[in-house]
């Protein structure tokens, strides 16, 4: 571990070193923040180019809605629009793609009653632009359709499953294509709530799992009743965030330090997230403890091709993995510049663009992709719908930016082994150390070079076989000679 | 060095007992003794190698880290460890062994690591994924067999029963985890004394 972190210092060092030589000879550079890195396959920080810059620091003031107050959730739909959840005002705020302020809502009327939030934390916006908000302080979630009326509440339920002293506090909600609303609710380890399309609780779904090392097992083994009440209880870690993707798959994030921080759940609540990466989807590899340790990831936002990008608040950086869990980008860092942040709570994906949202700063900064960012974004999407000819030329076009990005190798590998040139998708598959794919190509390359050299082959082979029995004989008849002399 | 003797290493190999007996009481030492550095070299040789050209789907080493005269160090610590520590824990357990003839021995006993693994560096790089059990199971098979042969070794060359061996053997490897504990112990002593020392050469030479 120490090493680890040694490197990571000598590496950020020679980054830092490296950066301020380039600072110095062009100052129009100097707007993307942080140097952006990428881990290689042997696990170092290896040097890359930005995908991202932020280009848009949207504010309360500027969008015309009154500054955000300590904002906690954003959520972003198909055409654009941002919601903004303005916690300490009590409201939510839509925004145009102009970002320019075009609803604010701070009260509703439901059953004839006007009502208010009450520090609410998370909302949700359907593709049919039906709008759930956890209001966290009044205990419940309240539902709005597309015209931005209240057609119903979801109060604190009740339920054999739960206990008599029940205590609800949503602060997040999902809600998929069935309308079938999942709930992330403060205090509770026994995963999501799973609300049906009527508001009824019908159960958990994907509760992570209690880690208890053999030293404190044995110890609890040994002891008495009275003293195990003593001792901490051990429960699972909760959920930080959720978002769910087209097909209904529930991503989500959690304080697991050495489990699976990431997880995919599918309807029965079973992790199916695909890690098949150099390292497991989980933000920083290297990190120093005096830096704030191993990274907390507060929100997930996953976006088509299954390409899920999550926020660590740590270090304020936005990981980006493709379906297959390989880490593509690395963006944002903690700081003052444009493009770094305070106390990141959110991220959002509009179109190709990121949005992060700074709750003490109550900013929204807008990322948008470089040549490069577009390039390997687009690479990893044709590579998903599986046009390998497309996702070929870009990845060449990824690796000419980026020599160190040895994930876009094996794309090209992948389309040598199509084509059926399997020499050359050895070498790519070799350079991008995706051993499975290499093992395939080269038992097709050398069954091929086999096949094309079998006559030779075989004649070295009768060849030796005849001058090792002509050689043999010649022997013997020699020894016979021999015999006949004495 | 006639041919016989260059053959002998690998008469011990396949007949450990008589071949250990006769490296005790009837071979040259000097001849022995040359041959054990020569075994000493290949094996690092192959280690060195393996860690450079073994075939992509086996090897696992960061070639930016490979360093050849580290490799060496990982061959010829572990032996020298051994040999002291077998030999200060024979001599006090009534082991017949010399320190020259246990170091002999262990040397012989570490040929199969050189000649099974040698061939399969470069094997190995026409092998697929499915293939690769064998290289792995060849180099157990390696390890194992070179074990035995070491077993026996000790056993020949202290003139012990198998059960004393055994004990004889665990105990030399708590003896090398020790001397590596002493080992770190003195080194980690000597480098705050030079550190001391030169502090006090700096401040003299800064202020005088």
């Amino acid at each position: 571990m120490v090493a680890r972190i040694k490197k990571l210092r000598t590496g950020l060092l020679a980054l830092c070193c490296l950066v301020s030589l380039g600072l110095g000879g062009e100052l129009a550079s100097a707007e993307s923040a942080a140097p952006s890195y990428n881990y290689s396959y042997w696990g170092y920080n290896v040097a890359a180019p930005s995908a991202y810059q932020a280009s848009t620091l949207i504010t309360g003031a500027g969008s015309g809605a009154g500054e955000f107050k300590n904002p906690q959730d954003l959520q972003v739909t198909a055409d654009k629009q941002i919601y903004v959840l303005d916690s300490g005002n009590n409201r939510f705020v839509i925004l145009d793609q102009n970002y320019k302020s075009i609803k604010t809502v701070d009260a509703f009327q439901f059953k004839g009653k006007a009502e208010k939030f009450n520090n609410p934390q998370g909302i949700y916006v359907t593709q049919q632009k039906e709008i759930y908000v956890a209001d966290t302080g009044n205990k419940r979630i309240v539902h709005f359709d597309s015209g931005l009326s209240v057609v119903g509440i979801i109060e604190s339920p009740k339920s054999e499953l739960l206990p008599a002293s029940f205590d609800f506090q949503p602060v997040r909600v999902a809600v998929d294509k069935a309308d079938r609303i999942y709930v992330m609710s403060a205090g509770v380890f026994d995963g999501f709530m799973e609300f049906g399309a009527d508001g009824a609780f019908k159960s958990f779904t994907g509760a992570n799992r209690v880690r208890v090392d053999a030293v404190d097992y044995f110890w609890k083994s040994i002891s008495t009743q009275a003293q195990r009440e003593q001792m901490v209880m051990y429960t699972p870690t909760e959920f930080t965030n959720l978002d769910i993707n087209d097909e209904g798959f529930l991503y989500a994030t959690n304080g697991d330090e050495f489990g699976d921080p990431i997880k995919k759940l599918n309807a029965q609540g079973a992790d199916i997230l695909r890690r098949e990466g150099y390292y497991k989807p989980s933000g920083d590899l290297l990190y120093s403890t005096r830096s704030g340790g191993a990274p907390r990831l507060v929100d997930i936002d996953v976006s088509d091709s299954e390409i899920y990008s999550v926020l660590d608040a740590t270090r304020g950086r936005v990981f980006t993995y493709n379906g297959d869990g390989y880490l593509m980008h690395i963006i944002g860092g903690i700081g003052n510049r444009l493009g770094e942040f305070n106390t990141p709570v959110a991220i959002e994906h509009s179109g190709d663009d990121i949005l992060v949202l700074d709750q003490a700063l109550g900013e929204i900064t807008v990322f948008q992709t470089t040549e490069y960012g577009r390039m390997l974004n687009s690479a990893v999407r044709s590579y998903y719908s599986g046009d390998e000819e497309m996702a070929y030329q870009q990845f060449s076009q990824v690796v000419n930016l980026n020599a160190n990005m040895e994930y876009a190798y094996a794309g090209i590998g992948k389309a040598y082994l199509r084509k059926g040139e399997y020499k050359e998708a050895t070498e790519y598959f070799k350079r991008s150390m995706d051993r499975p794919n290499y093992s395939k190509a080269f038992l097709l390359y050398r069954k091929e070079v086999l096949r094309g050299q079998f006559s030779t082959i075989m004649t070295v082979l009768i060849t030796l076989a005849a001058l090792w029995l002509g050689l043999r004989v010649y022997r013997k008849m020699k020894a016979r000679k021999k015999v006949e002399l004495h | 060095m006639n041919r016989e003797a260059l053959q002998h290493p690998l008469y011990v190999i396949v007949h450990p007992f008589n071949g250990y007996w006769d490296l005790k009481y009837e071979r040259s030492q000097k001849t022995s003794l040359m041959l054990s550095f020569g075994i000493l070299f290949m094996l690092i040789l192959t280690n060195v190698l393996g860690s450079q050209y073994s075939g992509f789907l086996v090897n696992h080493s960061d070639p930016k880290y490979l360093n050849s005269l580290m490799e060496a160090v990982y061959v010829l610590v572990p032996v020298l460890f051994w040999c002291v520590a077998n030999w200060s824990l024979t001599t006090l357990m009534d082991g017949e062994g010399k320190f020259v003839e246990i170091f002999i021995t262990t040397c012989f006993s570490l040929l199969p690591m050189v000649l099974i693994n040698f061939p399969w560096i470069w094997i190995s790089n026409y092998i697929s994924a499915q293939e690769s059990s064998f290289y792995y199971f060849f180099k157990n098979f390696a390890v194992i067999w070179s074990g035995l042969l070491l077993f026996v070794g000790i056993m020949t060359v202290h003139q012990f029963s198998p059960s004393k061996t055994v004990g004889t053997i665990l105990l030399t490897v708590l003896a090398m985890a020790f001397m590596a504990f002493l080992t770190l112990l003195f080194f980690s002593l000597v480098q705050q004394m030079i550190v001391f020392i030169s502090t006090i050469y700096q401040e003299i030479v800064l202020r005088g």
